[in-house]
């Protein structure tokens, strides 16, 4: 079948509870998309441009459904001081944490146009926005306050601190919201629709516990924030998230991205709640062969295709850098095919 | 007490919006809502919720920044989402194409039903600026050479822009050639049209068999017209009526008297707004608003009860604006008409940023801007209402009132956009340049989307400098 709808066209009607031509496909391409591109990874976490051309390179070759200006999850700790290196063939990694003690006094609201490399990502979204902005809907991903609090604060300290020092967490988890809703407003003036995602409040990671009471409550007001735009909100965690999945319509999301969960039972539990997007496993797409992708695909995406709010067909995580791109490919193939609506 | 802020009126682009929106407390924006529906009847979005969504030109129109105009616009641009709200919750969609003015009143009479005029989309590839919904209807068979209203194709063809209408009734005879073969296209793909003949407003004088006195009546604007046209559309409305009762199995005639009262309603209160406008010492509104006001009376942008609303306050707003004597335009912006309807609206910002003001408009649908008759049978007020049209006129009756502000050096220069391709446009512009002689008259080709390019902007200011 071939498409009669741009994705954005596609998209459009998913957020009005209407049935595209067929479920939008939309795999987690972020840094990927450099390796499909041929550009240097430091250089696609660094310069904007490169960021926005190495996506819309995948999207020429893939032809998905939405692109996806991201890097990592410690953006915007490090524009409030956390110090990261930058491996020339690696995502950034966080080295040196802005906070030692338990003093917040370090903390600083960064100017997304100025700090760190927030201006990258907003570089990206202004450049590809220009580009092919008319027909593809630009989703920059945003870490909720949460997973950015665990990049400002040893993790191990940050973790401890949520049981014996949890004011501490809470104040420090105040100011990164507000340093959260800044970007956001300057994503979304750049042209983009911030998608949250958290995945250091995965059940792989913290307990439900902890999870309702210093992650949930911040993405709760985040998505409450971008609700007063009249945005169809996307949350994303990764991990097994078995644990938390009912507290999932408590955030407020439209939209649930999961990864390492039963999706049935998410279908079940959520499906007239929210709508679905996932959750194909990364590692397959790394590891197994375009003939298998392609019919594990057909098989997730007729099983899921008409859950009751709409449905993406999507990687659980993010699509792994080094992933062959005939693999990707064959999900995209697979997933196309078999999402068809329309007669 | 909190101290209320002084908003000074002006022009601001979506940057500034944003940053307005945030001080909007949640209640404000949870208030308005399209078919007072609580779960998702909420418009009230800054320009920048709809640039995300793919309205690329946003990110460089410049708007009023009242509140009254950011209601409005979040309004206009829900309208894709409003249809297909309006299907989930079993209202019927008509589309009426064509006519541009009274088959919605005949819609809006019967019971949850929706109109809507497809071709209205033609603003979307320049709001968007993208070429995508045009090469579409190109790929279809509607071509290059084709007024812009073929996006109507393309949006038929995918299915997102509107629903599948539950009826379609499009006008044919004295309306757009262009239009009506779009609609051809359109009914080729499978859509059943019910066709309604225009018919075309003779002038007596120029007949060949000329009509008796007693055969003749007048318009609203003085113009002469053979009676027999009168009693046409009668029938065509009959038949109209007919059809949507078929649809619907009400048949309540005196739903349209009401329907037409509050058509009336609306159309006083924007013909005041276009009077405060044009003879306030400073433009109150700016003129994007001004144009998507007027077209508001087409059929209430698929929620004629909120529009009434928005048009309501919007009243205030600028009468308010007059008395304090402020506004959004400079006190010497030269005053000029503006003819035929810009497809690109970043037209309308270019031509006040260089100086001009806009104080009369012929947008071609004039026929929506006069009062309906209320004393006598409504079909036939309905027509009579209509035969003030633009389009089925001759182009020295478009051109009257313009013609006559001239006389009174109310108005310095006019400025006619052309569609591409619209067949009315070829024919009429020039013998309108000729008719408007007195004043100096630019005329344009709208350029496709992204397409105004300095060379149209060296135009302008020449001819701004020619009136100065």
């Amino acid at each position: 079948m071939k498409d009669i709808l741009t994705p954005r066209e596609r998209f459009g009607m998913l957020v009005i509870d209407e049935k595209p031509d067929r479920c939008p496909v939309i795999p987690l391409i972020t840094s990927h998309a450099a390796t499909i591109a041929g550009i240097k990874l430091k250089r696609y976490y660094t310069r904007g441009e490169k960021m926005a051309r190495a996506q819309i390179i995948a999207f020429e070759i893939y032809q998905h459904d939405a692109i996806s200006i991201f890097s990592e999850v410690g953006i915007i700790a490090e524009a409030m001081g956390s110090e990261f290196a930058y491996p020339d063939n690696d995502l950034p990694i966080l080295k040196n944490p802005i906070l030692q003690n338990s003093s917040l006094d370090r903390l600083t609201i960064p100017d997304p146009k100025k700090n760190g490399r927030l201006p990258v990502y907003l570089e990206a979204i202004e450049y590809a926005y220009k580009a092919i902005g008319d027909i593809i809907p630009i989703l920059a991903y945003v870490p909720a306050p949460f997973t950015t609090g665990m990049h400002l604060v040893s993790p191990e300290k940050f973790l401890v601190d949520t049981l014996k020092n949890p004011d501490w967490i809470i104040d420090m988890l105040n100011i990164v919201f507000e340093a959260t809703v800044k970007f956001c407003y300057e994503i979304i003036n750049a042209g983009a629709l911030p998608i949250i995602v958290d995945p250091l409040a995965s059940g792989s990671v913290i307990s439900p516990t902890i999870y309702k009471e210093f992650a949930l409550p911040y993405e709760q007001r985040l998505i409450h924030y971008l609700h007063r735009y009249d945005f169809d909100v996307i949350l994303h965690i990764c991990g097994d998230t078995t644990a938390i999945m009912d507290k999932f319509p408590d955030t407020g999301a439209d939209l649930i991205s999961v990864d390492r969960v039963n999706m049935l039972k998410a279908m079940e539990k959520l499906a007239s709640k929210m709508r679905l997007i996932g959750n194909f496993d990364t590692t397959t797409i790394l590891f197994s062969n375009p003939d298998d992708i392609y019919a594990l695909t057909g098989k997730m995406v007729e099983q899921l295709k008409y859950a009751h709010k709409g449905y993406i067909a999507a990687t659980g995580c993010e699509v792994p850098i080094r992933a062959p791109k005939e693999n990707v490919q064959a999900f995209i193939k697979g997933a196309k095919e078999k999402g068809w609506y329309w007669a | 007490m909190k101290k209320v802020k002084r908003i000074i009126p002006k022009k601001i682009g979506l940057d500034a919006w944003s940053k307005q929106f945030q001080d909007f407390p949640d209640e404000t924006i949870k208030k308005y809502r399209y078919y007072n529906n609580n779960e998702w009847g909420v418009y009230l979005s800054p320009p920048a919720t709809f640039m995300v969504y793919g309205l690329r030109e946003l990110k460089r129109l410049k708007f009023d920044n009242s509140f009254e105009s950011l209601r409005m616009w979040g309004f206009v641009f829900n309208e894709t989402e409003r249809l297909f709200r309006a299907r989930q919750i079993n209202k019927k969609i008509i589309a009426t194409m064509g006519d541009l003015g009274i088959v919605p009143i005949l819609v809006l009479s019967f019971p949850d039903c929706v109109p809507f005029y497809p071709e209205c989309l033609w603003w979307t590839p320049f709001f968007k600026e993208s070429t995508e919904l045009l090469d579409t209807a190109s790929k279809l068979g509607t071509p290059e050479a084709t007024c812009f209203s073929r996006v109507v194709v393309s949006a038929f063809h995918k299915r997102s822009y509107f629903p599948k209408p539950d009826l379609i009734i499009a006008s044919t005879g004295a309306s757009c050639d262009d239009y009506s073969c779009v609609m051809q296209v359109v009914e080729d793909m499978g859509y059943e049209i019910m066709w309604v003949e225009i018919p075309y407003r003779k002038n007596p004088e120029f007949m060949l068999i000329k009509p008796k006195i007693q055969e003749l009546e007048k318009t609203e604007q003085g113009f002469s017209y053979p009676k027999v046209i009168e009693e046409y559309l009668v029938k065509e409305y009959h038949r109209i009526w007919e059809r949507l009762f078929k649809l619907t199995g009400v048949n309540n005639p005196h739903r349209l008297v009401e329907t037409i009262k509050k058509v009336n309603r609306l159309r006083s209160l924007v013909a005041e707004i276009k009077t405060l406008n044009a003879r306030a010492e400073v433009a109150p509104l700016p003129g994007l608003e001004m144009m998507t006001i007027e077209f508001g009376n087409l059929y209430g942008y698929a929620d004629f009860d909120e529009w009434l609303d928005i048009i309501q306050m919007i009243h205030a707003l600028v009468k308010n604006r007059v008395e304090k004597g402020v506004g959004v335009l400079k006190k010497d912006a030269i005053p000029i008409a503006w003819i035929t309807p810009s497809a690109d609206p970043y037209l309308l910002n270019l031509v006040e940023e260089i100086g001009c003001r806009i104080v009369e408009t012929e947008y071609v649908i004039n026929q929506a801007m006069v009062k309906i008759e209320e004393d006598i049978e409504p079909i036939r007020a309905l027509a009579r209402s209509f035969i003030n049209g633009s389009l089925i006129g001759s182009p020295a009756e478009r051109v009257k009132n313009i013609k006559e502000r001239i006389a009174k050096k109310e108005i310095r220069g006019v400025l006619i956009t052309n569609m591409l391709g619209a067949s009315h446009c070829a024919m009429e512009t020039r013998i309108m340049e000729r008719l408007l002689s007195d004043v100096p008259v630019l005329s344009l080709d709208v350029p496709a989307p992204f397409g105004i390019t300095q060379q149209i902007k060296t135009r302008l200011e020449a001819f701004v400098e020619t009136i100065r």
